[in-house]
């Protein structure tokens, strides 16, 4: 479970024309992406996104767990105008208000893409960072320009990662990395969740008894739509919710579906590697158990545990999205 | 490039879980495999029929196996000779009959080479659906499941995680169930935004099929089609396989627990214990109120 | 104003609507042609045909009408209409007094023999001759068709060494592709020029259209060849049927398709023929889609055009006839054994403009044919010559033509300017020459402002 702060620069410098159209629209694009990729490889995880510009910093999204709502607010945000200087003190001391109040057993994490060459802060930043270091939150740095030592002292500080981007791939690429949980430190504590796992309930309205109500959700947010008729009911308080996951408001229990949780099983239980042997040590038919296609490449991949045959596409394929293997599942009754 | 000519590929995955139909046909002796499979033929050739860029396959799950029954691995192979392509001399378009013979073929294959062997009798449909995403990687396709025999509740995390690489392909599942409910299936309908449906009346299953799973998605957008049905989200406990409504789920492998324990049996973690989360699920009013 | 009359292809929907709706009955009994008239409905109405499909009773249109969305409701009048226009179903009372619709019965039953069989054979398979002893695999059925369809190009750029047939000449200055004055050869017209630059399957197509059109002048039955035509697209590649039991003018059209390199005949009188793909890519042509993707994976239709951003274009070819569709529209420099290399002008380009070729077509050609070096950059033709291709072609629309009255010789500049005033208060004045007192107004207000000028001279 990941709690993360983005920090994106909205300074004059993300006008510059070096990554096409330009550093903001850029970034933001990149960054819908990568919103999509973070909630699909960390389920009940939560990201909020703070701008700052012109010596402020402003949360864009408080911390959340719905992807929608984010890429909403960065598609929006496409328009902002650039100005001034960014401050990287306000923006950190914004996400510390936030994340400080977060459990121990998640992670508290922040990542700065930073455009700017200088920050305008109102104290000393130093202070600051042993602040972010006794709140074991790490502090990580995507730089769109150069390396800037205060970076340098922040991320080894807070035992996050420093990178400066080469090109637009490049940038992806670093961005991406974050994507993926950091290895859980010994320090961090554990802890047994309580969690629910609300039914859906569909209501007709054929039925007699169905009225349409209340999301929970709705408390807080002025507008979207009020009453609707299914929904996930708290198991606990029976409060209703149109989205999961989502913390129960009532009585403080974290709602998932039990897929949110299986989504991350994969990191658990990692398929092991196959072996790659050339295709003319293949006896029998050549074709790949997976796709049925005939096996046309040098070398051919097999899955050690069942001995079945594989073509280089399924074998990246297996590994890539479907993390089990298609003819062990066949025979395997281990789950 | 128009829409058109884009590959449309739909894959059927057929269970023919030999106990299960060995039973359905005393039970009811008008519905039996066949029919079955001549239902599943006559969407695939509507299918294949609807346009030129239309493609189909069809895999059988049988217990310990999945095969395709088309097309099939000496089809591709070119080596069609021996056998001589068939002729269809009831008017039947030609692509249709070598296909329904090939099908034919492949199934009377399998349900007499293969044995059940062992104690296991379910169907294992994790595996064809894999095989299913495999086949259609790099092309626009959907998957059908027609399914006869109980959820297998060991499959569950593979099949999450079939379900899984389906949604990031874009890969539709549908499913159309004989028989009882399964919950495996109602969450890969949700999840990919497949149509689940659980037929009353078997003898129709080829009115169902033609009626609600042959218009592709786009098509679906216009037609009024059955609500999404009731899915069953409730997770499977790692200690006991019991669904729970209310767990404690490990922090750091997320690993799911009916009861508190002060370590985690999956990745032994040592828990902290918190009093306040110690209060006991009331477990018997929750589910009376569901 | 336009020069030029822009070639039309219909789509096979459009064609078949304008058929009488005997003749659309008739055709409905061969089931290739259900199929094949199935395929090309809009992806709704096959929905509907498909629910419809197993049922005997007709279904009340209302009941049909709560198959769509509420916000889909066009898209269900479309398919009525389209349904109904083509006579695949019909309006029946039934019996509470609502109205239902019913699928065409021969319609249906065809439909559902493509579907399931139980019907009578399309056409005596080959396999009853036995197996070929010449038995033509797929590859020199595809070198087959493209040559045969190549030298009927080759034909109507006039290459000296292609020659077809006298029918087939008729044919083209018939389709109006050609042109012929008494006692000389043929030559290109400038709808010619643009059926060039299409590509096979449309050019297949709109071919096919005009050989139907004048089929009944020649005492064929359009019903018959057009079911022959859909049964053949419908066939496998690189297997063989036999001619048993055709009909006498079944046979010289099969000798038509022959010549077009639809079907390979070993010779005249063989009793068998095998398909080749463009007989099979026609029905792919019908959806006037602008693909030639069936076709692309022939050997040698593999992209061979380079174009520079200084104009020129390097062909990678030795065939004749492409050589002479890229000279169109340009102007030739070098021609090497494999390479031509020719130069992009103004003056070329008005050229083939003036011979009716759009600059739309032009980029389309170079698109299609692009050097797969140049299909790896995006977009494959450079945005310069594009551009300019295309403001070369608005070079020559410069010139609006607007019908007009003219007035002049006035007497004073007083004359003119209250005539000229009242024109404009009208919003009828196009142009005006102060200096020559000139000045000209659309035919319509020109019965107004003679009008006014006669009372203006009365009141004088």
């Amino acid at each position: 479970m990941r709690h993360l702060y983005v920090v994106i620069d909205c300074s004059r410098s993300m006008e510059d024309q070096d990554l096409k159209p330009n550093r903001l629209t850029s970034t933001l694009k990149l960054m819908e992406f990568f919103v999509d990729e973070y909630f699909d490889q960390n389920p009940i995880s939560q990201v909020g996104i703070i701008t700052t510009k012109n010596k402020r910093a402003e949360k864009l999204t408080d911390l959340a767990g719905n992807p929608k709502k984010h890429i909403a607010a960065l598609k929006k945000a496409v328009d902002t105008v650039c100005v001034g200087e960014p401050s990287l003190y306000n923006s950190l001391n914004l996400a510390i208000q936030a994340l400080k109040h977060m459990p121990a057993h998640t992670s508290r994490e922040i990542l700065i893409i930073l455009s700017s060459l200088t920050t305008c802060d109102p104290a000393n930043i130093y202070e600051l960072i042993k602040t972010l270091k006794s709140l074991k939150v790490r502090v990580s740095v995507i730089g769109l320009s150069a390396e800037v030592r205060v970076c340098t002292v922040l991320t080894r500080e807070t035992a996050g990662s420093y990178h400066v981007i080469l090109d637009e791939s490049h940038y992806k690429e670093l961005l991406m990395l974050h994507v993926k949980p950091p290895p859980a430190s010994s320090s961090s504590e554990c802890s047994l969740i309580r969690m629910g796992f609300p039914q859906h309930t569909i209501a007709s309205l054929k039925d007699q008894d169905t009225k349409p109500s209340f999301s929970m959700a709705h408390l807080d947010s002025s507008s979207g739509p009020g009453l609707s008729l299914g929904g996930y009911f708290c198991p606990q308080c029976h409060a209703k919710y149109t989205e999961l996951p989502v913390e129960c408001k009532v009585c403080g229990l974290t709602l998932v579906l039990a897929p949110h949780l299986a989504r991350s099983f994969h990191h658990l239980f990692p398929l092991q590697t196959f072996d790659e042997t050339p295709v003319e040590e293949l006896q029998g038919d050549r074709f790949c158990h997976a796709c049925q296609g005939a096996l046309k490449d040098k070398s051919v991949i097999i899955c050690p545990s069942c001995h079945s045959v594989f073509c280089v596409e399924c074998d990246l394929f297996v590994h890539d999205s479907l993390h089990c293997c298609p003819c062990c599942i066949q025979s395997q009754s281990r789950p | 490039f128009s829409p058109e000519d884009e590959i449309n590929l739909l894959v059927i995955v057929v269970d023919v879980n030999p106990i299960w139909w060995g039973q359905q046909a005393q039970r009811e002796p008008e519905f039996t495999l066949s029919k079955c499979l001549d239902a599943v033929l006559v969407i695939g050739n509507s299918h294949m029929a609807m346009s030129r860029s239309n493609k189909l396959a069809v895999i059988a799950s049988h217990c310990q196996d999945s095969h395709f029954l088309y097309p099939s691995k000496r089809w591709r192979g070119g080596d069609s000779g021996e056998d001589d392509a068939p002729s269809s001399g009831d008017g039947k378009y030609e692509l249709l009959s070598v296909a329904n013979k090939l099908i034919a073929d492949e199934i009377r294959n399998v349900m007499t080479k293969t044995e059940v062997s062992g104690n296991s009798s379910d169907t294992l449909l994790a595996g064809s659906l894999a095989k299913a995403l495999c086949f259609g990687q790099e092309i626009k396709s959907r998957i059908l499941v027609i399914k006869a025999a109980e959820d297998c509740a060991l499959q569950y995390m593979n099949f999450m995680n079939v379900i899984f690489a389906a949604q990031k392909q874009n890969i539709l599942i549908d499913a159309c169930v004989l028989d009882s409910d399964s919950g495996l299936l109602q969450q890969a309908c949700d999840i990919t935004g497949g149509l689940y449906l659980k037929i009353p009346q078997k003898v129709a299953l080829a009115q169902y099929l033609l009626w609600v799973f042959l218009p592709d998605s786009e098509q679906r957008s216009q037609l009024v089609l059955p609500p999404p049905a009731h899915v069953d989200y409730r997770a499977a406990c790692f200690c006991h396989r019991n669904l729970i409504e209310i767990g404690y789920v490990c922090s750091v492998c997320l690993s799911i627990f009916c009861n508190f324990s002060p370590i985690c049996t999956t990745c032994e973690a040592a828990f902290k214990i918190e009093l306040p989360q110690m209060v006991k699920p009331k477990k018997k009013k929750l589910k009376q109120s569901t | 104003m336009k020069l030029h009359v822009q070639l039309q292809c219909k789509n096979l929907h459009q064609y078949l609507r304008e058929l009488s709706p005997e003749i659309l009955d008739r055709l409905y009994n061969h089931p290739a042609t259900c199929l094949a008239v199935y395929r090309e409905l809009p992806s709704l109405a096959k929905s509907f045909v498909m629910r419809m499909l197993f049922l005997d009773q007709p279904l009340p249109q209302a009941a049909v009408a709560l198959w769509v969305n509420k916000d889909c409701q066009r898209d269900h009048d479309e398919c009525v209409s389209v349904l109904a226009g083509l006579r695949l179903w019909h309006s029946q009372q039934l019996q509470g007094g609502l109205l239902g619709y019913i699928l065409n019965p021969i319609f249906k039953d065809n439909l559902r023999i493509t579907l399931l069989g139980g019907g009578r054979a399309w056409a005596d398979e080959g396999s009853t001759l036995g197996p070929d002893r010449h038995a033509r695999d797929i590859e020199s059925l595809d070198r087959y068709a493209t040559e045969r369809w190549e030298v009927i190009l080759h034909f109507m750029v006039g290459s000296a060494c292609a020659a077809v047939s006298q029918d087939l000449a008729q044919l083209l200055i018939q389709a109006g592709l050609m042109k012929s004055e008494a006692g000389e050869a043929p030559y290109i017209t400038s709808s010619g020029f643009q059926f060039l630059l299409l590509d096979t399957a449309s050019q297949l197509w709109y071919f096919t259209l005009q050989y139907i059109k004048t089929a009944q002048s020649r005492g064929m039955d359009l019903v018959e060849i057009l079911s022959f035509l859909f049964q053949l697209s419908f066939s496998t590649l690189g297997r063989d049927y036999s001619v048993e039991g055709m009909s006498d003018s079944l046979l010289s059209f099969l000798q038509h398709l022959r010549e077009f390199g639809l079907v390979f005949q070993r010779k005249r009188k063989s009793r068998r023929y095998y398909p080749t793909r463009l007989a099979i890519t026609l029905a792919a042509g019908i959806t006037s889609s602008s693909s030639c993707s069936s076709l692309a994976s022939t050997p040698g239709d593999a992209g061979f055009i380079v174009v520079e951003t200084n104009y020129r274009i390097y062909a990678y070819t030795n065939s004749e006839l492409q050589i002479a569709l890229v000279a169109l529209f340009s102007e030739m420099l070098y021609h090497f054994t494999n390479v031509v290399v020719a130069q992009i002008t103004r003056e070329s380009v008005q050229q083939a403009i003036a011979n009716g070729i759009t600059a739309q077509q032009i980029i389309h050609f170079l698109r299609t044919r692009a050097h797969p070096i140049m299909l790896k950059q995006t977009p494959v033709l450079p945005p310069t010559i594009t551009d300019q291709i295309r403001l070369w072609e608005l070079e020559r629309d410069r010139l609006q033509f607007t019908e007009g009255v003219l007035y002049n010789q006035f007497l004073s500049q007083a004359d003119f300017e209250v005539l000229r005033d009242r024109a404009q208060g009208l919003g009828c004045l196009v142009w005006q020459d102060v200096a020559h007192r000139v000045m000209v107004v659309t035919p319509q207000g020109h019965s107004e402002v003679k009008r006014f000028w006669k009372r203006q001279k009365s009141q004088m």
